[in-house]
């Protein structure tokens, strides 16, 4: 495995981890009815956790075998990685605006339209394009272009 | 990009320059190694610029090098 599939690994699972524990989180608090303060500060941990752990598993990739410079190859899989992502974050996007007006327009919902709940899907959706990305560099690099 | 349409001789040429290694050409050619592996199993198709490297590292034309097979139904001009 190269070192740029380590390194697209490693911060896949970095933000699997991470991100699976924030939203369990937020799930939790969002059946308690609590819409916003306790999850600003796992926010706040969530992405310092998630940039020590990039920082500390890239220092020992380096030291393991060296950086590699990137290539032609992997900028064009990064490039059809980036399409694939900015369309996951596109449609998630056009799916929160919908609903938001589609729900505000209708009246009540099950749960209160806040700033809270608007932040976190736009959150789930940036993650879910990130992950998209690291998928589909992972696919290219062992299917070939 | 259809795959498997451009063909190339790369490892018969490394052998015959005394089993020149993947990672002697990838630096010669300033790529990296799994892109050398992945040109020479013919999974990615290089940049004409790279592939032009790849020749001159060689000290072939670069149609000993690359080989374009034209599927049925296509003519040349």
């Amino acid at each position: 495995m190269s070192y740029q599939e380590k390194s697209i690994l490693g911060s896949l699972l970095a933000m699997v981890v991470v991100y699976s524990v924030y939203f369990a989180g937020t799930l939790r608090d969002i059946g308690r009815g609590d819409f916003g303060a306790s999850s600003l500060g796992r926010l706040i941990f969530t992405v310092i956790a998630i940039i020590v752990i990039e920082i500390v598993y890239h220092i020992v990739l380096a030291i393991e075998g060296g950086v590699e410079r990137k290539d032609e190859r992997d900028i064009l899989i990064e490039c059809k990685a980036y399409r694939n992502a900015y369309l996951m974050l596109a449609t998630g996007a056009g799916l929160v605006i919908t609903y938001f007006i589609v729900a505000g327009l209708a009246g009540a919902t099950r749960i209160p339209l806040t700033p809270f709940l608007a932040v976190n899907v736009m959150l789930l959706f940036m993650v879910i394009a990130e992950l998209t990305k690291s998928l589909t560099q992972l696919f290219y690099y062992r299917r070939g272009l | 990009m259809a795959r498997g349409r451009i063909q190339n001789n790369i490892r018969r040429l490394r052998f015959d320059r005394a089993e020149m290694t993947q990672q002697e050409l990838a630096e010669k050619v300033g790529v990296t190694r799994q892109t050398v592996i992945a040109i020479e199993g013919d999974k990615y198709s290089p940049s004409l610029e790279v592939a032009f490297r790849i020749a001159h590292v060689f000290g072939v034309p670069l149609e000993q090098v690359f080989q374009y097979h034209a599927s049925e139904g296509e003519s040349a001009a």
